[in-house]
C-alpha cells in the first residue's frame, strides 16, 4: 500500500460568516490549502475530493463543491459521519490514494450551522442522530447526550466540574493566539462554574460556540510528495470506532467506547504508543468530553484524568498540550470542518509555524467524537514518515 | 359481590386542589388508577373509561389504555363523557369484572378505578337527571360559565335532593363543594379530592377504609343519582403522594416537533406496554426489540416479553435549555430495570427537575411524553421512590 502525506492545509476562519455562503467557504479553505503548498499546486492536479459536511445548506453538497471549486471533471462525495466526518473523510481519500486509484485528492470539511437560528441548531441535529420513537421525543439534546456521560464520569471519577472549567480555560487561552479562533479571549474557572446551565453538569462555558467555516487538506501519494514540498506531514495511522447508538446500550459510560476502538486502531497502524504523541487535537464539543478522552485516548490512567489537568501538562509546554488551536471550545466547531482543521493545525505544528507552537513537535493526534457518542476518527501525523 | 378500588393523585398541588403534571393527561392517569387494581390481580373482562377530558376524541384512547395496563387489546373499552353520576350509575350497572376508570384532568385533579367483582355492591336508591348548564363546553373546547353558586343551590341540589326522594341523607355526596356536601350529607363529610368524574369513587374509597356501609350521592351540576353501597369484601389501594408546588418550566415557543407515524405505531407495543423484545431461541432481552440478536445471532426471532416496572437510575442529566414541544427545564436518566441488565433512556417524572442522582429507585409510569403534531406520544417514565429524592436539590 502507497503511503500518504499531506502537503497543503488551509482554513477559513471559524465564526458567524454571515456574509459568506458555503458556496463561498469551500473555495476559500481549498484555495489557502493550494496556497500553502510549498512548491506549488495546480488544482488540476487533484485527482477526486471528499466533502465532509454534517449538515446541508444550499442543497447538494458534492455538487456545490465541484461547482464552486471548478473541480467539475473528477469524482467528488460527500461524506456524513456526524462529528468524526472531518477524519473520516481523511481516512477515504487515504483508501483512494493508497489503493493506486488516485495520486492527489482534496479533503474538504464545511458546514454552515449559522444559517439556522442558535436557537434550534441543537434541536436540528438532533433529529439526524436520535431514533425517532424512543430518543427524539425525549428532547435528547446534543448537550445532553455528552452530559449523560460526563454525569456518570463524575460520579464515578475523582475528577469535579472545576476539572471540567480548567479544560474551558485552557482552550480559550491557546485559542487567543489563534487568529482563525471564534473566540478569542481569556476565561477564568469561576466564568465557567457560574455561566447559565445548559444541561448538567455542562454550563455555557462547557459547551462549544456553534459556527460556520470550512478547512481543507491536500493528501498525495507518496512518490509525488517530493514535488509539492520538502516538509509534508506523513500520514501515520488513522481509526474509526463506531459504538452503540442508543446510550441505553452503552454498558460503561465513563468512557467513549468509540474513540477507545478508534484510538487501538490508529495507534496500532502507527506503530505507536500514547506516550509516543507529542500534542494533540481532542475533541472537546463539551468540556468534560476533552477529559474523559485523555484516558480513552492513553494519556492518562483510567479516572486519572484530573491529574493531566492538576499538573497542567495539557498546556503548550507542557507533558502532552492538548489543542494548541483552542479546541473547538475557542476555535469554533463547524462540524464537518472541525477534524479537517484538527489536521490543519497538525500539519503546521509539525511545519514550525503554527500561532502556538510546540516546540519540537514531531507527532501529533486529532481526534473527533460525535453522534449518539457513536462515531469516533483519529488521524496521527508525523513530521517523520517513519 | 364487592369493588376493587385503586386512586391516584398527581404530586403536584396549589390552594385549589390538585394540578397535572406538564406531563400527564386523562389517559396517563387513568393508567395510573387502572394499575392499582389490576397489579394488585384484579381479574378486568370490560372497561368503562370516563372523563370530560378524553385526550384524543377522534378515537385512539383505547389502545394505549390496555397496552399500559397490560390487558389484552381484545377487551370492549367504553370512553364516555362525564361527571360525577355518570360514574356512580356506571359502577350500579356494571357486570362481573367491569374496570371503571374516571378522571378529572381539569382542575382538582384525580383518577379513580373500581373493579366490580361479582354482581355490583350498589344498588341505586335514586336519581334525577335535570338541566341546569352553569357550565358548558363545546366541542371545540370553548367553555362558557354562568357562575351564580345560589341558583345552583337552589333550583339545582335542593330540587334534584327533594326529587330522589330519600329516607336518610347520604354518608358522603360527590361532586358537591366542602359547604353544600356539609349541607346535604348525614354528618360532617371528609373533603373529596376532585368534584368530577372521579369523584364518586374517592367517596366510596373513604366508605370501604371506614367500613361504613350506606347511601353515597354523586351530583354534577343539577343532576343526582345516589346508590346504596354495601362495603363487605371491598378493598382500596392508594397512590395519593403528598401535593408539592408545581415547578416552574417554560415551553419554547414556535411549532410542534413532526411525528413520524409509522415510528410512533411501529414502537408503540413495546413503549407503551413496557416490553422487551426476547429472543425466542437465546432469551436475550432487548430494548427496544432487534431484528438481529445480538446474543446469539438469530434473525426476526422475537416475542414481547413483559419488564419490570421499577428501576434504578444509572446516570442522568437536567436540561435548562429550551427544546421545542417539550417545557424546560426537564431530567433525562438512563433508567436500569430491576432484575435485568436492560436500560432504557427516560424522562424523569414527579420530582421538579435536577433532583435526583444517580442510584435512586423508582417506578416506571405511563406519561406523556411529548405532543408530537397533535399526537399525544406516550411513553413509560421514571418515578423516583420517595426516599430517592435529593432534598433541596438544583433548581
Amino acid at each position: 500500500m502507497r503511503r500518504v502525506a499531506i502537503v497543503g492545509a488551509g482554513m477559513t476562519s471559524f465564526g458567524e460568516h454571515f456574509s459568506r455562503g458555503i458556496k463561498e467557504l469551500i473555495p476559500m479553505a481549498l484555495g489557502e490549502a493550494l496556497a500553502s503548498v510549498d512548491k506549488g499546486m495546480d488544482r488540476r492536479d487533484i485527482g477526486a475530493a471528499w466533502l465532509g459536511e454534517v449538515g446541508t445548506t444550499d442543497g447538494f453538497g458534492a455538487g456545490i463543491l465541484a461547482d464552486s471549486c471548478g473541480l467539475l471533471d473528477i469524482p467528488v462525495t460527500r461524506t456524513e459521519n456526524a462529528c468524526a466526518t472531518g477524519q473520516d473523510i481523511i481516512r477515504q481519500a487515504i483508501y483512494a490514494i493508497s489503493s493506486g486509484h488516485v495520486d492527489v485528492v482534496a479533503a474538504i470539511g464545511a458546514d454552515k450551522v449559522r444559517d439556522t437560528s442558535s436557537t434550534s441548531t441543537f434541536w436540528d441535529w438532533m433529529a439526524q442522530t436520535r431514533d425517532m420513537a424512543w430518543d427524539f421525543p425525549l428532547g435528547l439534546l446534543a448537550p445532553a447526550n455528552f452530559a449523560l456521560h460526563a454525569s456518570r464520569y463524575l460520579h464515578e471519577a475523582p475528577a469535579t466540574r472545576e476539572h471540567m472549567a480548567m479544560i474551558a480555560v485552557k482552550n480559550h487561552f491557546h485559542g487567543v493566539k489563534n487568529p482563525k479562533a471564534q473566540l478569542r479571549s481569556e476565561i477564568t474557572v469561576e466564568q465557567v462554574l457560574k455561566a447559565p446551565m445548559v444541561a448538567e453538569p455542562f454550563g455555557m462555558f462547557d459547551c462549544t460556540p456553534q459556527s460556520d467555516g470550512a478547512a481543507a487538506v491536500l493528501l498525495v501519494a507518496e512518490e509525488h510528495v517530493a514535488k509539492y514540498t520538502d516538509h509534508p506531514a506523513w500520514v501515520l495511522g488513522f481509526g474509526l470506532g463506531i459504538d452503540r447508538v442508543m446510550h441505553q446500550h452503552k454498558r460503561d459510560m465513563t468512557t467513549f467506547t468509540c474513540t477507545v476502538k478508534a484510538a487501538k486502531a490508529a495507534y496500532a497502524m502507527a506503530g505507536l504508543r500514547p506516550r509516543d504523541i507529542d500534542f494533540a487535537e481532542v475533541h472537546d464539543c463539551f468540556t468534560a468530553v476533552e477529559l474523559i478522552s485523555y484516558e480513552d485516548l492513553g494519556f492518562a490512567e483510567r479516572f486519572e484524568a484530573h491529574k493531566l489537568v492538576e499538573a497542567r501538562d495539557h498546556y503548550v509546554g507542557g507533558r502532552i498540550p492538548i489543542n494548541p488551536s483552542g479546541g473547538l471550545k475557542s476555535k469554533g466547531h463547524p462540524p464537518g470542518a472541525t477534524g479537517i482543521s484538527q489536521c490543519v493545525e497538525i500539519f503546521e505544528q509539525l511545519r514550525g509555524h503554527s500561532h502556538n507552537q510546540i516546540e519540537g513537535a514531531r507527532i501529533g493526534l486529532a481526534h473527533n467524537i460525535g453522534g449518539p457518542t457513536a462515531a469516533s476518527g483519529i488521524t496521527i501525523l508525523g513530521k517523520e514518515r517513519r | 359481590m364487592s369493588i376493587s378500588v385503586g386512586t391516584y393523585l398527581p404530586p403536584w398541588g396549589n390552594f385549589q386542589g390538585r394540578v397535572l403534571g406538564y406531563d400527564e393527561d386523562a389517559l396517563t392517569m387513568a393508567v395510573e388508577a387502572g394499575r392499582q387494581v389490576v397489579d394488585a390481580g384484579g381479574a378486568v373482562s370490560r372497561i368503562v373509561f370516563i372523563s370530560r377530558e378524553l385526550p384524543l376524541l377522534e378515537g385512539g384512547n383505547s389502545a394505549p389504555l390496555l397496552a399500559a395496563l397490560r390487558l389484552p387489546d381484545t377487551l370492549e373499552v367504553v370512553e364516555q363523557l362525564g361527571g360525577a353520576p355518570a360514574t356512580l350509575d356506571a359502577i350500579i350497572s356494571a357486570s362481573a369484572g367491569t374496570l371503571i376508570i374516571a378522571v378529572d384532568a381539569n382542575t382538582s385533579a384525580g383518577a379513580a378505578a373500581a373493579l366490580v367483582n361479582g354482581s355490583s355492591p350498589l344498588v341505586l336508591a335514586g336519581r334525577a337527571q335535570r338541566s341546569l348548564p352553569q357550565r358548558t363546553r363545546h366541542a371545540d373546547g370553548q367553555s362558557f360559565r354562568d357562575d351564580d353558586p345560589r341558583l345552583l343551590r337552589e333550583s339545582g341540589v335542593r330540587i334534584s335532593m327533594s326529587a330522589v326522594d330519600l329516607a336518610e341523607k347520604p354518608l358522603l355526596i360527590a361532586g358537591l363543594n366542602a359547604r353544600d356536601a356539609a349541607v346535604w350529607s348525614a354528618e360532617p363529610p371528609p373533603t373529596l379530592p376532585t368534584l368530577g368524574a372521579s369523584s364518586p369513587i374517592f367517596a366510596l374509597a373513604v366508605l370501604i377504609d371506614s367500613a361504613r356501609s350506606g347511601l353515597v350521592g354523586a351530583m354534577e351540576q343539577a343532576t343526582l343519582s345516589v346508590a346504596h353501597f354495601d362495603t363487605a369484601g371491598s378493598t382500596v389501594q392508594r397512590h395519593e403522594p403528598k401535593a408539592q408546588k408545581p415547578a416552574a418550566r417554560k415551553k419554547a415557543p414556535g411549532g410542534d416537533i413532526k411525528l413520524s407515524l409509522a415510528a410512533y405505531d411501529r414502537a408503540f407495543k413495546s413503549k407503551v406496554g413496557w416490553h422487551a423484545g426476547k429472543c425466542t431461541a437465546c432469551g436475550l432481552l432487548s430494548t427496544p426489540p432487534r431484528y438481529h440478536c445480538l446474543g446469539c445471532g438469530e434473525d426476526d426471532q422475537w416475542e414481547l416479553a413483559p419488564l419490570p416496572r421499577t428501576g434504578s437510575i444509572y446516570t442522568t442529566t437536567t436540561v435548562h435549555v429550551s427544546v421545542p414541544s417539550l417545557e424546560s427545564p426537564y431530567t433525562l436518566a438512563v433508567v436500569e430495570c430491576d432484575g435485568t441488565d436492560v436500560r432504557s433512556l427516560m424522562h424523569v417524572t414527579d420530582v421538579p427537575p435536577g433532583q435526583v442522582t444517580i442510584g435512586a429507585h423508582g417506578r416506571l409510569v405511563l406519561r406523556r411524553v411529548a405532543i408530537r403534531t397533535g399526537v399525544p406520544d406516550y411513553g413509560h417514565a421514571f418515578s423516583p421512590d420517595a426516599v430517592s429524592v435529593q432534598e433541596g436539590g438544583a433548581a
